[in-house]
């Protein structure tokens, strides 16, 4: 069996509008693989930067999983949501990426996006906050049944993660 | 000896912590320690200590520098629960009490080669207002009781933090074993080439990426 280390963090989000954020994260990965160690989900602390607009988590993520196979390769997606003074959570923006399939360090930038509603919705988010959120988060990493969506772009998400293969070679695997 | 199928593989960093970054903040001092997995331990080299007290110089007002030297050996079974340097920051605030300025923490690189970390720093934040005016007064801000908390991702969902400041570490790492173990760790880093994080420059706060 194959293995891979993901062992890097969440660095922090810059491009919302409010930056008291915090970001719930997870990795998705297909039937053959395996975690051996880690947690594969998690959820940040939120920030609320002193100056400037990005705000830093330096959410540690270490995993490491045994896989039989290439498919289903893991995926990380992400939620980043804004906390306000009063403690109330909205929504600013789903996003994934695929996690590095070569083995060194990787700093990536996670591009986000959210739901837009109807133009009375749109209006009532102006003032009350609020918006749609998606059902089922299965969504933000799949491909199927987008085309019902209509949504906007948000800020993007600093990661950096360090990979490390193990015995892929001996499968004749090249990356 | 033969050692044709090792089980162990050892990490050595050699590295200093530079400097910092606290716009707001001077007279600082730093503590650190190393986090990491069941599967390591350390083989020589100290696991954690304490810098001098700096200040601001008179030319370059944003910088302060420690330059102090880490020099630590890892061995280990396992890439998993990679060591982690866990930054504490220290001054005194106006009524001359010690207060903590800034939690931070960075996986040590595993490629071998030189790197250069900027570590964000952040505080946890007190809930209330009248929390905030009660520990400005007093001096007790909340801190964490263990600053290895930082190194984990566990129970963070529930912390308010505001961040404040970085500190550049630099490291040059030596790996022995990882490939004869079967691990490919990438492509060493050269000296020449940025670090990933330069981006986020410690010469002033960065506006986006």
């Amino acid at each position: 069996m194959a293995e891979l280390h993901i062992i890097g963090h969440i660095v922090g989000a810059t491009g919302f509008p409010h930056s008291s954020l915090f970001c719930k994260w997870g990795v998705h990965t297909g039937g053959a693989w395996r975690l051996l160690a880690g947690l594969k989900e998690g959820q940040t602390q939120v920030d609320i930067p002193q100056t400037g607009d990005m705000a830093y988590w330096s959410h540690p993520i270490d995993l490491h999983y045994a896989t039989k196979g290439l498919h289903g390769w893991p995926k990380l997606h992400l939620q980043v949501w804004h906390q306000d003074y009063f403690g109330r959570c909205q929504l600013y923006g789903y996003g994934y990426c695929h996690v590095p399939s070569s083995p060194g360090h990787h700093r990536i930038d996670c591009v986000t996006w959210r739901p837009l509603g109807s133009w009375q919705e749109q209006l009532a988010q102006m003032f009350v906050g609020g918006g749609p959120q998606l059902r089922s988060p299965d969504l933000i990493y799949s491909g199927a049944d987008r085309y019902r969506l209509h949504t906007e772009a948000m800020g993007s998400v600093a990661l950096e993660l360090g990979i490390i293969m193990r015995h892929f070679d001996k499968y004749g695997v090249e990356s | 000896m033969a050692t044709g199928n090792p089980s162990v593989f050892l990490l050595t960093v050699n590295g200093q912590i530079e400097g910092a970054n606290f716009p707001e903040y001077d007279n600082l001092y730093c503590k650190y320690c190393f986090v990491y997995g069941h599967d390591w331990a350390p083989t020589s080299g100290l696991e954690e200590g304490i810098t001098q007290i700096t200040c601001k110089g008179r030319q370059s007002s944003h910088k302060l520098i420690w330059n102090f030297p880490l020099e630590t050996t890892f061995k280990s079974t396992n890439p998993s629960g990679w060591p982690q340097l866990v930054v504490s920051v220290y001054g005194p605030d106006v009524f001359g009490n010690d207060v903590v300025r800034g939690y931070g923490a960075t996986h040590i690189p595993f490629t071998p080669g030189q790197h250069t970390r900027i570590i964000p720093m952040f505080v946890p934040e007190p809930t209330w207002r009248l929390q905030k005016f009660t520990s400005w007064l007093l001096g007790r801000r909340p801190e964490y009781t263990d600053p290895k908390v930082v190194a984990q991702g566990e129970g963070r969902e529930v912390t308010r933090v505001q961040s404040q400041g970085f500190v550049t570490v630099s490291f040059h790492i030596i790996t022995k074993d990882m490939k004869k173990m079967g691990y490919d760790v990438g492509p060493p880093s050269s000296a020449i080439a940025p670090s990933a994080t330069s981006g986020w420059s410690t010469e002033e706060q960065p506006h986006g990426l």
